[in-house]
């Protein structure tokens, strides 16, 4: 094993690609009622969707239910969409308020507006110290226990392949407010870690 | 990030630079450069890319969506017509992945596609342990902590890396056996001289043992173009002579050391855009790229993952 302290340098990059023709083509022909296209977009769009519902969620069958509910909407609305966001960004949006409804209906608050609020980022302490140690798998674990908001900003942000500015689309929060829920996301990961001892 | 000299503001770089980087949106040159001086945003980077990676790890693990055979809910809707159908081509697609993850059993390689035809990535199956997945090729460039590669197929996958993450080399690298490192040596003796076969620098992994070699370990002195002294721990002095065949394994190596060129092997777990998120990463420079060797491990554990990639960097020169 490498030494957990080690630098490792700058932060991940994709090779990244721009689908969003090919996503905005299979959202016409599904307004046209074009099954194909339907398929082809579940398949390009399914799993992030059902992973992010799911993170926040938390309850597979729940999940999937939503994604269900989700793609109906797609193929629905498909004609609805105006092209203002990327299709992958519109698709998550959509599946944010199915799963918000759902969790309403279970007296869940998806977002707790005060408790989120822009809490200001600190600097290294003991909390954050402990993701320094942490290993990867004490995290997933941790982030299973984190809020649902908390979550969900970081599925959305670390899973979704949304820029901050598509996320903040997506919770219809300024930029800067995601900023600070992703902050707030992770001093609450380091708060479970360090209770948990899972650090090393 | 906050570089020019009259601005008060902290240094360092910006949230929002370390939050795009770490979800793998492209970051600025200055940002990237201000990366590699500035230990403090470094040690940031890790961070984030480490709640990164749970994230897609979560994502990963995330089971197929499979179409319900009918609706759970009692008294639900019934599916759209043309949906139910998208959905059973999808779950065809699901029933397709688990045949082939059935051949790769036999074979020890499955082809999985994560994403559409324009922008196939192609990652193939661990024998030994489902939950990971398998990228090679050659290194087309590094960039702090990721790397991306070409495969075979000339498909490019980017691979990430976190502490956490196993990295060794390996290769022709002589260049890296200095005075003073501490290494562990193996290879046929005459006339009391070592003529290496492998030389491990630093702490060595069980995979480099080939057989019919007693491994001496020490340390580095008088390091030349043809050998060097090996001085162990008791003192004695071994000569040890080196060639072009002489395969230098780094067994705890980072990103930055690794080669252009070089052929990469990483273990890890898919992400949402095809990325691969590495749970071990080895480049070996001894062997022709474009050669596809399949990795099996004896189970999931970090030293079954570990132990499977140094065997890849103890695999033989090859020749050129």
């Amino acid at each position: 094993m490498n030494d957990p302290h080690r630098d490792v340098g700058a932060p991940a990059f994709t090779a990244s690609h721009d689908p969003a023709c090919d996503d905005a083509g299979l959202l016409r022909r599904i307004g046209q009622g074009d099954e194909d296209a339907m398929a082809a977009f579940y398949r390009e769009h399914g799993r992030v969707v059902f992973a992010q519902v799911l993170l926040v969620a938390g309850e597979r069958v729940l999940a999937e239910e939503i994604v269900q509910d989700t793609m109906l909407a797609v193929w629905r609305g498909a004609g609805s969409f105006r092209g203002e966001s990327s299709v992958r960004s519109w698709v998550i949006a959509i599946a944010r308020r199915q799963t918000r409804d759902r969790l309403r209906g279970q007296r869940l608050r998806l977002v707790d507006g005060a408790f989120l609020a822009d809490q200001p980022g600190s600097g290294p302490g003991p909390e954050v110290m402990a993701l320094d140690r942490a290993e990867l798998a004490a995290v997933r674990g941790a982030i299973r226990e984190l809020a649902p908001a908390h979550r969900e900003v970081l599925g959305l942000a670390f899973g979704s392949g949304l820029s901050l500015p598509e996320v903040a689309g997506v919770l219809e929060i300024p930029v800067g407010t995601v900023k600070s829920r992703l902050t707030a996301a992770r001093i609450a990961l380091n708060r479970i870690l360090d209770e948990k001892g899972q650090n090393r | 990030m906050n570089a020019d000299p009259t601005d008060t503001r902290s240094p360092h770089l910006e949230l929002g630079d370390l939050i795009a980087g770490a979800a793998g949106q492209p970051i600025g040159d200055r940002a990237r450069e201000h990366l590699a001086s500035c230990e403090h945003c470094r040690l940031e980077a890790n961070r984030w890319n480490l709640v990164a990676d749970g994230v897609r790890g979560l994502a990963a693990a995330a089971p197929e969506i499979a179409q319900p055979a009918r609706p759970r809910r009692t008294g639900q809707r019934v599916l759209a017509g043309p949906w139910r159908r998208a959905m059973l081509a999808a779950g065809s697609a699901a029933a397709a992945f688990v045949l082939l993850v059935g051949v790769g059993a036999v074979t020890g390689l499955v082809h999985v596609h994560l994403s559409g035809p324009g922008t196939e990535t192609t990652l193939t199956a661990v024998t030994g342990c489902a939950q990971l997945e398998q990228a090679d090729g050659t290194l087309e460039q590094v960039n702090g902590s990721s790397l991306v590669i070409k495969t075979a197929s000339s498909q490019l996958v980017t691979v990430t890396t976190t502490a956490t993450t196993f990295v060794s080399m390996s290769g022709a690298l002589l260049g890296d056996i200095t005075d003073g490192r501490s290494v562990m040596v193996r290879g046929p003796r005459s006339d009391g001289t070592i003529q290496a076969a492998i030389v491990a620098i630093g702490q060595p992994f069980s995979a480099v043992n080939p057989p019919g070699f007693v491994p001496v370990q020490g340390t580095v002195s008088d390091a030349g173009t043809s050998g060097f002294t090996l001085v162990t721990s008791g003192g004695t002095r071994i000569p040890v002579t080196t060639s072009s065949d002489t395969l230098v394994v780094i067994p705890h190596a980072s990103p930055g050391q690794f080669q252009a060129g070089a052929t990469i092997f990483a273990l890890g777990h898919a992400g949402p855009d095809g990325t691969l998120s590495a749970r071990a990463v080895a480049a070996v420079s001894q062997l022709r790229s474009g050669g596809h060797i399949s990795v099996s491990v004896k189970d999931c554990s970090p030293s079954s993952i570990d132990e499977a990639l140094g065997a890849i960097s103890a695999t033989p020169v090859s020749g050129g």
